[in-house]
C-alpha cells in the first residue's frame, strides 16, 4: 500500500515538472534567433502575410499571453499547426511517435537482454580473458556515438554485404498493416500478417542495434560491477558452502540485487535513447518523432518543439516511474520501507 | 556450459572483428573502396529480380531530395517542391533548355498594346487526374488562390496581376497593375489546380473565411493536377511517391518511370548505400565533393554536373563602415583569390562574370570582372577613408553552418584580406540566424556567403532579388543599396516588354551594379549529381538542361531502361 501510494505521488509531482518543463520549452524557443512565421512562409513572401500568421500564433502578443492561449489550447490536445509540416502537432506526434518508440522498444530490448547477458559473462569470468576483450568492447561501445555504429552497420551490411535493408520501416510494395497501436510488428501480429511482421522486424535490426550498442556497452559494465561485488558477500558463500549449484546461485540469489542499478540506467537509456534518436533515424531514413523533432526545431516551429519535447518530458516520466516499480519489485527493501513521516 | 563459453566466445569475436573492419576509411575514397565496387554489380539487378518492389515491367525513378517537400501549388516553392509540383501540375507555358518559353496548356496567347492585358487560349481536352477537363475557370482560379495566400511562388505575381477571369471555357484573361516583361515566362509557377476538387475539400473554419483553408491541408498529401503524375503515396517525413498518369496529354519518353519516387535524405551514407545497391537513381544536389568522388568509383555511376541560375555571392553591407567605403570594397574585391575559390569547388565551375550567371538570359559578357591583384588592392585601400585605422575595423564574414563547406571559402578569404592588412573575423551562423539579421539595417552583418538563385532565366528577375530596395530587408541582399536610380533602372527593365531592349537595359544595370562593387562575385554554381548513367537517360547529364530550379527532374523527358 505504501508503495502504490509513492507511485501515485511520484505521478502527481510529474504534472508539477510537465508545467515547468513546458515554461522553460516556451521560452527558449522563443528566444532563439529567427521569426517562425518568416521562415514558415518562406522569406520572399509579402510581409502582410508574415504579419498575418504572426497574429494567428500570437506572435505580436507579450510572452504571458503567448504562453496562456498555447496552454489553454494544449489542455485540450491541440498542440497547434506546425510550421513545417502545415499541419496539427498532435497528428504529426500521432505519426512519427510510434515509429520512434518501436524502434526505442526494439533497442531497450537489446540493451537490457544484450547488457545483462554480457554482464554475466563478464562476472561469473572475471578477471578472465572474456572479462577482458568484454571490457574492451564495451568502452568502445561507450565512447563511440550511437550514429557512428549506424554509418558502419549501413555501410558493413547494407552496402558492402548487401545483407539488410537501408531505409524505412517496410520494403517497398510490402503494405503496412491496419493501425492499431501504429507499432508496425504489433499491428502486423495483431491483424495476423506474418509477413509484415518479419518484414517490419528485419528494418528494426541495424537502426535498433545502432542505437542499442552505447547502452548495452553500459549496463553490461554495471550489470559485470554489481554482481561481482555482489559475489563477495557472505550469503553468497554460504549458498556454497550448502552445495547449491554454481548456476542456481547466479540466477537466484545474484541476479535480482544485482540488476537494481542496471534497471535504473536501463530506464534512462532508453529516455534517452528515445530523444537522441534523431541521427540514428536520419541515417536510415526513419520517420519518427526524434527526426522530426530536429528538423522542427532547425527551423524554429515553435508548437512543434513543444510538442515534442512535451512528449519526451512524459516518456521520461514514465519511464522513471516504470523503473521505480520494477525495482521495488526486484528489491523488497525498498516497497516495504516505511515511508517518510511514519 | 562448454557450448555456451564457445558461443559466447564466437559472439565476442565476430564482435571484435566487425569493428575492426569498420575502422577503415568511410567517407573518403581509399582502397577500401575498392572491395565495394565488385558487390555493386549484383544490387544493381535487384530491381528486376525483386518483383516485390514493383509489378514486372515497370521502372522507377528514384530521386533523394533535402526535406520538407510542400505539394500545395500555392505553397511549395523550394527545390523538392518544385520538383515535385512540375510533374504533378501542368502550367501554362513550359520553359526551354534555350531559356524561352512554349505553348503548354495554352496554345496561342495575346497581349494588348499597353501590356496590362494577356489572353491565353487553352487546348481543349487535357484532363485532371481525376477525370474532369482543365478549363479557364481553373487556371483563374489557380492564380488568385496562389495570390491570396501569399506564400510559395506568389511573390512572383504579387504587384503584377491585378486579376485572373474566364472569359469562356478555353479563354483565361490576366489584367496586370504594370506592364511586365517577365509575366509571360513566370507563369512556368503556376501550377494550374482542379478548382471544384479544391474546394470539394477544403477545411473549415479556416483563415481564407468563406474558402476556409482553401484546401491547403488537403493539398499536403494529395494532388489536384492534371501533370504527367499522381500522387500515390506521400508519408510527409520519408518520401513522396508518384505513379504515371496515362491520360496526360504530353507525350512521354518512350522509357519514362512508371514511378517516380522522391527520398527524403541527403546522408552521405545513406545516398552511397543506395546508390551501389541499385535502389537509387539520381543523387541529391547536396552530396560534398569527397562524397561524389566516392560515388563516381561505384560501377556505372557517373557524375552529372551542369550549371544553373544561380551565383555564390559575398554580399557587402554597404551601409555599415568599413564597407560604405567604395575603396574599401573594392580593395577587397582586388585582393580575393577567385581562382583559389574555384579550384575549392567541382571541375567546371567559373568564376562569375559580374551580378548574373553566365548561362542568364541577359547576361553581360562585356561586363567588368575583378581579378586578383594584390597592387591595385592597396592602391584601392590607400585612398579608403580607413586605410590607417584597419585595425580599428574588423570585418565579420558570416557564412551559413547548414551548408558545412562554406567555411573553405570563408577562410581563403581571410587569408587572402590579410595579405593587405585587413583583419576579418570567420562567424559560422545558422540559416535561421542570417534570415532574421539580414532583415535589419542594424544587425546585417558586414559580408553574408549565400547562394541566390534566379527563379527565372533571365537577368531581371535576379537583379531584382539582389539590389532592388523591396528586397533590401531579406536574405536575399545584405547590400542595403537603397539606390533609387537602381531601382528606377530595375523596374524599367522588367516592364519592357521588348526583349532586344529589356537585356539590354539588363546590360546596363550590370554595368551600373558593377561600377557600385556592392559584393564579391565568387563563382556560378555548377550542380552535381551522382547518377547511374549505365540505364538512366538523363537530358541534363547530355547537356539538355532547363534553367528553372526542379525542372531537370521532369520526369516525362528521363529514361529509364533497367539495369
Amino acid at each position: 500500500m505504501r508503495f502504490i501510494t509513492f507511485i501515485l505521488r511520484r505521478a502527481l509531482h510529474s504534472i508539477f515538472v510537465l508545467l515547468g518543463l513546458s515554461i522553460v520549452i516556451f521560452i527558449i524557443a522563443r528566444i532563439m534567433p529567427g521569426n517562425p512565421a518568416r521562415m514558415a512562409v518562406g522569406p520572399r513572401a509579402p510581409q502582410y502575410v508574415i504579419d498575418e500568421l504572426s497574429r494567428q500564433m500570437h506572435l505580436d502578443e507579450p510572452l504571458h499571453v503567448q504562453y496562456y492561449f498555447w496552454l489553454r489550447d494544449a489542455l485540450h490536445g491541440d498542440f497547434g499547426i506546425s510550421l513545417v509540416t502545415r499541419r496539427p502537432v498532435a497528428d504529426d506526434i500521432k505519426e512519427f511517435f510510434p515509429a520512434t518508440l518501436e524502434l526505442t522498444i526494439f533497442a531497450g530490448l537489446i540493451m537490457a537482454g544484450g547488457g545483462i547477458f554480457l554482464g554475466i559473462l563478464s562476472a561469473r569470468h572475471k578477471d578472465e580473458w572474456i572479462d577482458n576483450v568484454l571490457r574492451v568492447v564495451s568502452y568502445l561501445g561507450v565512447v563511440t556515438p550511437s550514429f557512428i555504429f549506424a554509418i558502419f552497420f549501413l555501410l558493413l551490411f547494407g552496402m558492402t554485404l548487401n545483407w539488410m535493408p537501408t531505409i524505412g520501416r517496410l520494403s517497398p510494395g510490402v503494405s503496412p498493416p491496419p493501425t492499431i497501436t501504429g507499432l508496425i510488428t504489433v499491428d502486423s501480429l495483431l491483424t495476423g500478417n506474418l509477413n509484415t511482421f518479419l518484414d517490419a522486424l528485419w528494418h528494426l535490426v541495424l537502426p535498433g542495434v545502432a542505437l542499442a550498442m552505447g547502452g548495452l556497452a553500459q549496463d553490461s559494465r554495471i550489470t559485470r560491477s554489481t554482481m561481482s561485488d555482489n559475489l563477495t558477500k557472505d550469503y553468497v558463500a554460504s549458498a556454497r558452502s550448502l552445495g547449491i549449484p554454481e548456476r542456481v546461485i547466479m540466477r537466484k540469489f545474484l541476479l535480482k540485487p544485482s540488476l537494481i542499478p542496471t534497471v535504473s540506467i536501463l530506464g534512462l537509456d532508453f529516455a534517452g535513447t528515445m530523444s537522441n534518436a534523431f541521427l540514428v533515424e536520419t541515417i536510415f531514413n526513419w520517420p519518427g518523432s526524434s527526426r522530426y523533432g530536429i528538423n522542427t526545431m532547425l527551423r524554429k516551429d515553435l508548437n512543434a518543439i513543444a510538442g515534442v519535447v512535451l512528449t519526451m518530458g512524459v516518456v521520461f516520466i514514465v519511464v522513471n516511474i516504470v523503473v521505480d516499480i520494477v525495482v521495488g519489485l526486484l528489491d523488497p527493501r525498498i516497497r516495504l520501507a516505511p515511508q517518510r513521516g511514519e | 556450459m562448454k557450448i555456451l563459453r564457445i558461443l559466447s566466445a564466437i559472439t565476442v569475436l565476430a564482435l571484435v572483428v566487425g569493428l575492426v573492419v569498420s575502422c577503415g576509411p568511410q567517407a573518403t575514397p581509399a582502397p577500401a573502396e575498392e572491395p565495394a565496387e565488385e558487390p555493386a554489380e549484383e544490387p544493381a539487378e535487384e530491381p528486376v529480380e525483386e518483383p516485390a518492389e514493383e509489378p514486372a515491367g515497370e521502372q522507377m525513378l528514384r530521386v533523394t531530395f533535402s526535406w520538407p517537400t510542400y505539394i500545395d501549388p500555392a505553397v511549395g516553392s523550394d527545390y523538392s517542391s518544385s520538383a515535385s509540383l512540375c510533374n504533378l501540375y501542368d502550367t501554362l507555358v513550359f520553359p526551354t533548355t534555350e531559356g524561352g518559353v512554349e505553348p503548354h496548356v495554352a496554345e496561342t496567347w495575346d497581349v494588348s498594346d499597353d501590356g496590362l492585358t494577356w489572353t491565353f487560349h487553352l487546348k481543349q481536352g487535357i484532363k485532371f487526374h481525376n477525370g474532369s477537363e482543365l478549363t479557364a475557370s481553373d487556371v483563374a482560379f489557380s492564380m488568385n488562390r496562389m495570390l491570396e495566400i501569399g506564400e510559395g511562388y506568389a511573390y512572383v505575381f504579387l504587384g503584377t496581376v491585378e486579376s485572373a477571369t474566364a472569359l469562356d471555357d478555353y479563354t483565361v484573361q490576366f489584367n496586370l497593375a504594370k506592364p511586365s516583361g517577365i509575366f509571360l515566362i513566370s507563369l512556368v509557377r503556376l501550377y494550374i489546380a482542379d478548382e471544384e476538387q479544391v474546394m470539394e475539400n477544403v477545411s473549415t473554419p479556416g483563415p481564407y473565411g468563406d474558402k476556409g483553408d482553401y484546401g491547403k491541408e488537403w493539398l499536403l498529401t494529395h494532388d489536384a493536377g492534371s501533370g504527367p503524375y499522381m500522387v500515390k503515396e506521400f508519408p510527409l517525413e520519408e518520401y513522396l511517391l508518384m505513379e504515371k498518369y496515362d491520360d496526360w496529354f504530353g507525350t512521354f519518353h518512350p522509357d519514362a518511370p512508371d514511378e517516380l519516387k522522391f527520398i527524403g535524405t541527403t546522408e552521405p551514407a545513406t545516398v552511397r548505400t543506395l546508390i551501389s545497391r541499385g535502389e537509387l537513381e539520381i543523387t541529391d544536389q547536396w552530396q560534398p565533393v569527397e562524397a561524389l568522388e566516392a560515388l563516381q568509383e561505384i560501377e556505372g555511376v557517373d557524375v552529372a554536373a551542369f550549371p544553373v541560375l544561380t551565383e555564390f555571392y559575398y554580399m557587402m553591407h554597404t551601409k555599415k563602415p568599413p564597407l560604405d567605403d567604395i575603396h574599401f570594397r573594392r580593395a577587397m574585391a582586388y585582393a580575393f583569390d577567385y581562382e583559389a575559390a574555384v579550384d575549392l569547388e567541382w571541375p567546371g565551375t567559373q568564376q562569375s562574370r559580374g551580378p548574373v550567371p553566365i548561362i542568364t538570359a541577359g547576361h553581360n559578357p562585356d561586363v567588368f570582372v575583378f581579378q586578383r591583384d594584390l597592387d591595385k588592392a592597396r592602391e584601392e585601400l590607400a585612398q579608403s577613408e580607413y586605410a590607417d585605422q584597419l585595425d580599428q575595423y574588423p570585418v565579420e564574414v558570416h557564412w551559413i553552418t547548414d551548408v558545412p563547406a562554406e567555411e573553405k571559402w570563408a577562410l581563403l578569404f581571410q587569408a587572402n584580406m590579410a595579405e593587405v592588412g585587413i583583419d576579418v573575423e570567420v562567424v559560422g551562423t545558422p540559416w535561421t540566424a542570417v534570415v532574421e539579421e539580414t532583415a535589419d539595417i542594424e544587425t546585417s552583418p558586414h559580408i553574408v556567403t549565400i547562394y541566390v538563385s534566379a527563379d527565372f532565366p533571365e537577368a531581371g528577375s535576379l537583379l531584382k532579388v539582389r539590389y532592388h530596395s523591396d528586397a533590401a530587408p531579406t536574405w536575399s541582399q545584405n547590400e542595403w543599396l537603397l539606390d533609387d536610380e537602381l531601382d528606377q533602372m530595375i523596374d524599367d527593365s522588367l516592364t519592357t516588354v521588348d526583349e532586344d531592349d529589356r537585356y539590354a537595359k539588363y546590360r546596363d544595370l550590370q554595368d551600373y551594379i558593377m561600377d557600385l562593387c556592392p559584393s564579391l562575385f565568387l563563382y556560378d554554381q555548377v550542380q552535381k549529381h551522382a547518377y547511374q548513367a549505365a540505364y538512366l537517360d538523363w537530358p541534363a547529364a547530355r547537356g539538355e538542361v532547363i534553367p528553372l530550379m526542379g525542372l531537370v527532374f521532369y520526369a516525362p523527358r528521363i529514361g529509364v531502361a533497367g539495369p
